[in-house]
């Protein structure tokens, strides 16, 4: 005797919910508090400093706020990100270079996304699988977020600047911020 | 083959459309519901007879991962399990591995997402053992025992589905080990000199009780040379000790001993503990033998090994004890767990090298087997 049944889908993911929501975008960045958001990973103060200097010479922010995670392979604590929320307007965070914090960061960003903050996720590029996966899994498929070239943490202070210049396209890009033509 | 045509069908002999079941497994690949190999189909009728052997709730969890933003319910890690080609009743040794996980430090951290590429394993203890065929005789890290294949695949499958660590994606893991296919074992209770590894944690011999590792490799070690005792100790205390090894400041280590070589150890007249004692007492290296590879300090948060000259170093604890050159590979005497296990048929065994990243009174946990009781 044959009996048909459904095959049941072994991942859960039709029991879950997706919400792919970006925060209001400001349209011009001058003025505004910026959160750096450091996972302490090699090299992630550095690029994040040439990231904030470069937002103060482009767009003429308001202010830069540094602000460090205690672990970087889990995502940003609720204080933390409350803090962060309280005090800023948007807000950058790196550096994702490794199999368990580039996930991370990349949920760092969706998290400030999902608390009204625009956000910015900087990740290297060896990782941007791992970073897609993860807005995936949070249901976010397709949240957008910046693969820098891989690797960051052997940089010195004169790469890491370019580095932040390169990424500037981008960064403006997330943040849907007004360019000068 | 000539001569007249001999029908070898039996009457248990199958009819199946092959073919459909080829398409359905295709499915199951086309959708990353595998961890490569052929998958086992599941619909509810099914999930319900591994349900019904587990006193939990389906509903219960058992192992979550906040940060991933997911969480295994004992009916996920029932359809997980009926995928991998488990029969029902393996069901309550899979939940007591999950349980044994979600006690685990790392795994919850995210170890299975890093580039590290550990792999779950499990040690079975306890009269299951007979009745499920879990093999504990002879071949025990090698394929041909459903009950260990497909349990150990089980706990994969679902990291792999519910947790999306699927490689090169979530799971960025560099290379990783076979063990991920499957790592399961039970011990070799009945040829082992010893009381069981389970009776460690208070249990009785016929309790049934899984243990579980997070584990970066299982190293093979032959050694049919000696009969001593010392010698023996010390060729395994030498794999332990490889300058590899240091990549934290300590590492762990469970000893998968042969019968055979627990036998010279017993018939020496010692016990584990005598054995744990000998290899702590000699699991160090030199100070310059670390200096050689670049591993002679620690770095000031994470406390990974590195060079002295390295801008992140500080001097590692043994630097400021009474013997500065002697560096211990391992921080206390539990830190290295022994089981018995393979046949009883020649001087081989393993050093399963342990994941820990902090020093811990045992490198494991445990989670005694459930039934329902009806």
């Amino acid at each position: 005797m044959t009996t048909m049944e459904v095959l049941i889908d072994p991942t859960g993911a039709s029991e879950r919910t997706s919400d792919m929501t970006l925060s209001l975008r400001p349209g011009t960045l001058a003025g505004l508090r910026v959160g750096l958001l450091d996972n302490t990973k090699p090299n992630a103060t550095t690029l994040l400093e040439a990231l904030g200097d470069e937002l103060r010479q482009r767009h003429g922010i308001g202010s830069v706020t540094m602000y460090t995670k205690d672990y970087f392979g889990t995502p940003v604590k609720d204080e933390l990100r409350d803090e962060i929320v309280r005090e800023c307007d948007l807000v950058v965070t790196a550096v994702g270079d490794c199999g368990s914090c580039s996930a991370a960061t990349v949920l760092d960003g969706i998290i400030f996304e999902r608390h009204g903050l625009p956000a910015v996720s900087i990740v290297s590029d060896s990782f941007l699988m791992s970073g897609q996966a993860m807005a995936s899994l949070q249901g976010f498929p397709g949240y957008d977020f910046l693969a820098a070239t891989h690797p960051i943490a052997s940089l010195s202070a004169e790469e890491l600047k370019n580095r932040a210049a390169e990424l500037m396209a981008g960064v403006e890009r997330i943040l849907g911020a007004e360019v000068a033509a | 083959m000539n001569g007249p045509a001999v029908d070898t069908r039996s009457e248990l002999a199958l009819e199946a459309d092959a073919r459909g079941i080829r398409d359905v497994l295709e499915r199951y690949q086309e959708n990353g519901w595998t961890d490569g190999l052929p998958v086992v189909p599941v619909s509810e009728s099914i999930v319900d007879e591994f349900l019904a052997t587990s006193p939990l709730d389906p509903d219960e969890v058992l192992f979550a991962t906040p940060h991933l933003n997911r969480e295994l319910t004992v009916r996920y890690a029932a359809i997980n399990a009926a995928l991998a080609g488990c029969r029902p009743e393996y069901f309550p040794v899979v939940v007591a591995a999950w349980k044994g996980i979600a006690q685990e430090p790392n795994p919850r951290k995210g170890i299975w997402q890093s580039t590290t590429g550990t792999a779950p394993f499990t040690v079975v203890n306890g009269p299951v053992r007979e009745r499920l065929d879990i093999n504990s005789r002879g071949n025990i890290f090698g394929s041909g025992h459903r009950a260990n294949a497909t349990i150990g695949r089980a706990i994969r499958l679902a990291l792999i589905n519910v947790f999306g660590l699927r490689p090169h994606q979530l799971d960025q893991a560099t290379q990783a080990t076979p063990a991920k296919y499957t790592a399961v074992i039970g011990e070799n209770q009945e040829q082992s000199p010893w009381p069981s590894l389970h009776t460690e944690y208070g249990f009785a011999e016929d309790d049934d009780v899984v243990t579980s590792f997070v584990v970066r490799s299982v190293m093979h070690i032959e050694a049919r040379h000696t009969q001593e005792a010392e010698q023996l100790a010390l060729d395994f205390t030498d794999s332990i000790t490889r300058t590899g090894a240091f990549i934290h400041e300590y590492t762990n280590a469970l000893l998968v001993l042969s019968p055979e070589h627990a036998q010279v150890f017993a018939g020496a007249g010692w016990d584990k503990d005598q054995l744990r004692r000998f290899i702590f007492d000699h699991a160090y290296r030199s100070r310059g033998d670390l200096g050689r590879v670049g591993k002679d300090a620690i770095s000031h948060h994470a406390r990974w090994r590195l060079a002295a000259g390295h801008p992140d170093a500080i001097a590692d604890t043994a630097q400021g004890s009474q013997t500065p050159d002697r560096v211990p590979a391992l921080a206390a005497p539990e830190s290295v767990q022994i089981v018995v296990a393979g046949a009883n048929n020649a001087g081989v065994s393993a050093v399963v090298e342990v994941f820990g990243l902090n020093p811990r009174l045992r490198p494991s946990s445990y989670s005694a087997v459930e039934y329902r009781t009806s």
